[in-house]
């Protein structure tokens, strides 16, 4: 009965472990340069209270939204990854070049209009 | 677990995978020509464009379930798409001189603009051969979202960034009344299939309040994309401030593909419950014969003017529809197709025409055309007489046979309705050919100077100085652009050639529409 | 022959694009006699003891829809071509001699107009009947818009749109016939060969038949549905209206003649009155109009107004005299109103004015023109002696034997003729001469237009005959449809809830003392 929980225990205990020591060492060796919109207790590299006549950076609305795109393109890649031992085809292959293409396609064109710079 | 490779049909999918190729090719190459780009763009998608309708013909005849039944490949697939790829085979020639897509610098601007216009006919082609209503919904979001952004592509004119925008709310308004509507069917019927869908509802589900409900709210959906009346008030904004190539194409490709799936919808999935819908979409059909023909009577823009023009030909098609018969389907297939040739040629000479005159899309930049500029006059004119339905016109032939088979459906009073409206329309349009042939030239405005702000997008810097932007958007009249003078031409051509011999379209929508004859009465 | 009679309008108009700008009203000229020669070689090649129809042309044109492409001609479209052919040629002739702006599109117009009606009395399949029928306004539309006077758009769009409110019911209900009667012709078919043959039920005919006669009645134009007849002939150009009053009038009633008495003969006989009622009408209407009009263009669209009620109530009478009559009138009143018009351009060019309070005096110098229009003139009040008095003799022959109170009112239309016809001579050619008008002879171009207009009026006085005898036969076959069928004991209600008079003994046979005129 136990027996089986203990993978769970494992994981959460490896997790709290590396979670804590990356912390410790982030804080340990990392430079400091505080300024007042890092001690806002919700920390994002903005100010958290913002006058109305602040505009916002629209290079992070880029970045989020292709980060959006291609983070759920590469979930279509999962269901490869579920039966990949079954499927010793070619089929699969150049399935997945194909669609590894189109987003390269995707990439290229982002990476050539700019929206990879940050401005 | 074993795992065996699905069949896939790779002939009967080829035009698909050749539009698919050619948007990554356009989109690569816009990105990487800077001073050629818009030959180098054009060069590749009208070639994708030869190559994806040389596979349709290729695959007419052939009939079968692609991808696990989730399209269908048959002649009247096909003939959409066939007509999606014509209207962006023309509209890019239209589109070489637009604002919207002509910008100085080096951005990829015919790039962007062209693989949009491929997107969206991808879009039409999966939508005029969708069998599943998964199928049914991804391909009409791939064909609306790429023209949501097209209509707002003319970033420095307001009228173009509010055409985008109403275009965005009410089709995702739509959209969403079209997906609820979906729902509803899935849900009674419990089958995304066609063909599930009508056995389902064959048997004994023809009076369920889902599926009625569902029928609907399907049909309140896909009304709003083709603009019947009463959900058809957007169409004259956003035509009117869409960049005119753009409207061209919504006007023409949208309808033919939105028109083959709603009557592969309704014929197949839902034939069976044939006369819970008939009367409705009959209503339909007649109200948009009377709100479109009578809002086109006092417009002076003529983009607006075939805005509501377009309204009261979606009324007609719609009649095809409603009379649920082979010869419906058939008459519906050849208005499309004399529906594109018309319209076609009345866009390529108002593009032409709002370059050259200070006057816009007005009807004063027609006078005195018939005299200063008879090879623009004349596809004007016979696109008008065609709309109208004046003989020799495919026009004429396509009123000829809808009627016919309102009058073989019983539906005679429609017949009569799409009489009547033909004689409002001649108001209007002989309006139009009046200013071309029997008034004097209006006075030539100088072009406004005043650049627009900046709207969106791009900074003023980028924006060329107003006197230049003067000079280069209006070339001196007498210019001749071939590139558009000959598709209009042809378009105006095939109108009038189509109206003495009709046969061979008569024919070709007949075996079009010979691919739903085993599910009619 | 006549496949080359019908297209060659169009082609040598489509011509006059590439032909070089001096050469294009010769070759419009050039092609109009081309055409009339070929009227002519028609009329001498048709056998005259053939009924039916000669010449056919049967070709499939759109076999889902059961188009054919039908021709043919019978003893009654025969002089109606001939008479389209001599108008076309004349007012063709008439224009090129003064050469107009915009020449190019000018004569296509004026030959796509030809085709059409030459294709409108050729047509033997309905829905082509139909094509035709609405393909004529597009030319004259053009012609009227684009060369016309003063408020030409807003007239010649009046026009339009009043004709195509007929023609285009007349689309829908003759769809509706050939569907209906499909069933017993086996398949869909507009040939009107198999229509005739399998009329469609009663009650549907009724209903069709309103729409058909909506639209020839329109086209005429009939008294009550001639709103677009002033406007339009004030602003049409005048070769254009000797046209449209000469020929485009006539398909009207050769419309009821073809297509309605022949297939739809239970509504035709259930509607007689009414149709006669509204030809009596125009006739009265007409007249009195032309009277009180001092617009000399006016007076001759009435004039028309009242003719056409004269040709209508011959072909109501429903009996063989009346429509053998009616045929006549047609190809008369084509000439003598073509031949009104062009003196009126004369008049014009020499006076400027068309109002008949200005005029006067133009006999006075110009003793050629004045005896051209005084031969007009008398045909017009229907002199006995000219053709016109054969053709309402006959017709009021054919509506005495059916309908004798109609026959009393529309003789008064007689009298009533002499009174316009002459005081538009009198005003025009006599009295004292206004200051400013300047009186000179007909230049020897214009009678070459003129006269051999005027020689086709005498030549018809002397031997009508010519007419009457090819169309008797034709005619007879299209009566007959509406004649025989009322059921001898229990008659049917008309419109007015009486009973219409049966006489069928007489329907077959012409009425012996007046065959003796042929």
């Amino acid at each position: 009965m136990l027996h089986s929980y203990l993978p769970v225990i494992v994981f959460a205990g490896l997790g709290v472990i590396v979670g804590g020591t990356l912390a410790m060492v982030n804080g340990l060796i990392g430079p400091r340069r505080p300024s007042r919109a890092k001690d806002d207790p919700y920390e994002c590299g903005l100010p958290s209270e913002v006058t109305r006549t602040f505009r916002f950076g629209i290079s992070f609305y880029m970045i989020a939204m292709l980060f959006i795109l291609f983070d759920i393109e590469v979930v279509f890649l999962y269901p490869v990854g579920v039966i990949l031992r079954a499927a010793h085809s070619v089929f699969v292959l150049v399935e997945v070049i194909v669609f590894v293409v189109l987003l390269m396609v995707a990439l290229i064109y982002v990476w050539r209009r700019g929206a990879l710079d940050w401005r | 677990m074993t795992f065996h490779a699905p069949h896939i049909d790779y002939a009967g999918l080829s035009p698909v995978i050749a539009l698919t190729a050619g948007i990554c090719a356009v989109l690569v190459g816009g990105v990487f020509s800077a001073r050629r780009q818009r030959l180098v763009v054009s060069v590749l998608s009208l070639t994708t464009v030869a190559v994806a309708a040389g596979l349709c013909i290729w695959q007419w005849g052939e009939r079968e379930d692609l991808v696990a039944g989730a399209l269908r490949l048959d002649e009247l697939g096909l003939a959409g798409a066939l007509i999606a790829i014509l209207a962006a085979a023309v509209v890019i020639p239209l589109s070489w001189r637009e604002p919207a897509a002509e910008r100085p610098g080096s951005e990829p601007r015919h790039g962007e603009f062209q693989a949009l216009l491929l997107s969206s006919v991808l879009g039409m082609v999966l939508l005029a051969q969708a069998q599943n209503l998964v199928v049914l919904f991804v391909s009409l979001e791939l064909l609306s979202v790429p023209l949501y952004v097209l209509c707002g592509s003319a970033v420095r004119r307001t009228q173009s960034l509010e055409s985008g925008l109403k275009y965005l709310i009410v089709g995702s308004l739509g959209s969403a009344t079209l997906l609820y509507g979906l729902a509803f069917i899935y849900g009674g019927s419990g089958s995304t299939d066609f063909t599930t869908i009508r056995d389902a509802v064959g048997s004994g589900l023809t009076d369920d309040p889902l599926v009625l409900i569902g029928i609907a709210l399907a049909a309140t959906g896909l009304a709003f994309k083709i603009s019947i009346a009463p959900f058809h008030q957007w169409t004259p904004d956003v035509y009117e401030g869409a960049p005119t190539p753009v409207t061209a194409f919504m006007a023409v490709a949208t309808k033919a593909a939105a028109f083959c799936v709603f009557v592969r919808f309704f014929e197949v999935a839902l034939g069976p419950a044939v006369d819970n819908w008939q009367p409705a979409l009959a209503v339909l059909a007649a109200v948009s014969i009377v709100v479109g023909n009578i809002g086109a009577l006092g417009q002076s823009s003529l983009k607006r003017l075939l805005g509501y023009s377009g309204v009261a030909q979606a009324g007609y098609m719609l009649v095809g529809i409603v009379c649920a018969s082979a010869l419906g389907v058939n008459a519906l297939v050849f208005y499309l197709a004399a529906y594109t040739l018309m319209n076609l040629a009345a866009f390529a000479v108002i593009v032409v025409r709002e370059r050259e005159s200070g006057y816009g899309d007005g009807i004063k930049a027609f006078e005195g055309l018939g005299r200063d500029r008879p090879d623009l006059a004349w596809p004007l004119t016979i696109a008008m007489l065609a709309l109208a339905g004046l003989p020799a016109t495919a026009g004429f032939m396509g009123k000829l046979y809808l009627i016919e088979a309102a009058v073989d459906a019983d539906y005679t009073w429609l017949g009569v309705a799409i009489a009547i409206g033909t004689m409002i329309s001649l108001a209007y349009y002989l309006r139009v050919v009046a200013a071309v042939w029997m008034r004097p030239a209006a006075e030539p405005l100088a072009p406004e100077g005043a650049g627009m702000p900046a709207m969106a997008g791009g900074s003023p810097e980028a924006d060329p100085l107003p006197s230049l932007a003067a000079a280069t958007a209006a070339p001196r009249p007498g210019t001749r652009c071939l590139a558009i003078l000959v598709p209009a031409w042809l378009m105006a051509g095939a109108t009038i050639f189509f109206g003495v011999l009709p046969s061979p379209l008569v024919d070709w929508a007949s075996h079009a529409g010979g691919a739903l004859t085993p599910f009619l009465a | 022959m006549i496949q080359v009679m019908l297209w060659m309008p169009v082609a040598v108009g489509l011509l006059c694009f590439a032909a070089p700008r001096r050469a294009v009203p010769i070759l419009a000229v050039a092609g109009s006699a081309a055409v009339l020669g070929l009227a002519i070689a028609v009329v001498a090649g048709f056998d005259t003891a053939e009924p039916g129809l000669q010449q056919t042309v049967n070709e499939s044109w759109i076999p889902d829809l059961g188009v054919r492409y039908q021709l043919g001609v019978d003893g009654i479209s025969l002089f109606l071509l001939s008479l389209t052919a001599v108008l076309w040629t004349a007012a063709t002739v008439f224009s090129a001699l003064r050469t107009p702006e915009r020449r190019r599109i000018y004569f296509f117009m004026l030959g796509l107009g030809e085709t059409a009606a030459l294709g409108a009395f050729l047509a033997q399949d309905l829905l082509l009947f139909v094509l035709f029928f609405d393909l004529m306004l597009v030319p004259f539309w053009f012609l009227i818009g684009a060369f016309g006077g003063e408020n030409r758009i807003a007239a010649t769009t009046k026009m339009i749109v009043y004709t195509l409110v007929g023609s285009l019911l007349m689309l829908v209900a003759a769809i509706a016939t050939a569907i209906l009667a499909s069933d017993q012709v086996g398949h869909l078919s507009f040939s009107l060969a198999d229509l005739s043959a399998h009329t469609v039920s009663t009650s549907s005919q009724y209903w069709i038949f309103c729409f058909f006669a909506a639209a020839f009645l329109i086209k005429m134009p009939a008294v009550l549905v001639h709103g677009w007849l002033p406007d339009a002939y004030k602003a049409a150009p005048l070769p254009v209206l000797v046209l449209l009053s000469g020929v485009l009038s006539k398909v009207g009633a050769y419309g009821f003649l073809r297509v309605a008495l022949p297939l739809f003969p239970q509504a035709v006989v259930h509607f007689q009155e009414l149709i006669l009622v509204i030809g009596v009408g125009g006739i009265l209407y007409g007249s009195i109009m032309a009277f009180t009009q001092t617009n000399v263009r006016l007076i001759a669209g009435y004039s028309s107004i009242a003719q056409l009620g004269f040709i209508t109530i011959g072909i109501f009478s429903l009996r063989p005299d009346g429509a053998d009559g009616a045929v006549l009138q047609m190809v008369n009143h084509g000439l003598v109103v073509g031949a009104i018009f062009l003196v009126v351009a004369l008049l014009w060019e020499r006076t400027g004015t068309e109002d008949l309070v200005r005029l006067g005096g133009m006999a006075f110098r110009a003793p050629v023109l004045a005896a051209l229009f005084l031969i007009v003139t008398l045909a017009t009040l229907a002199m006995p002696g000219s053709a016109n008095f054969i053709g309402e003799f006959y017709i009021l022959i054919g509506v005495f034997q059916s309908k004798i109170v109609y026959s009393f009112v529309a003789a008064i239309g007689v009298v009533l003729a002499a009174f316009y016809a002459i005081r538009l001579f009198q005003r025009s050619m006599h009295n004292r001469k206004p200051d400013g008008i300047a009186s000179s002879e007909l230049s020897l171009r214009d009678v070459a237009v003129l006269a051999p207009l005027v020689a086709c009026i005498v030549g018809l006085a002397l031997y009508p005959g010519l007419i009457l005898g090819r169309s008797d036969a034709a005619v007879k076959d299209k009566i007959a449809a509406t004649c025989p069928r009322l059921p001898a004991g229990k008659p049917q209600p008309g419109w007015t809830g009486y009973a219409p008079i049966p006489v069928p003994d007489r329907c077959s046979s012409g009425h012996p003392e007046i065959s003796v005129i042929k």
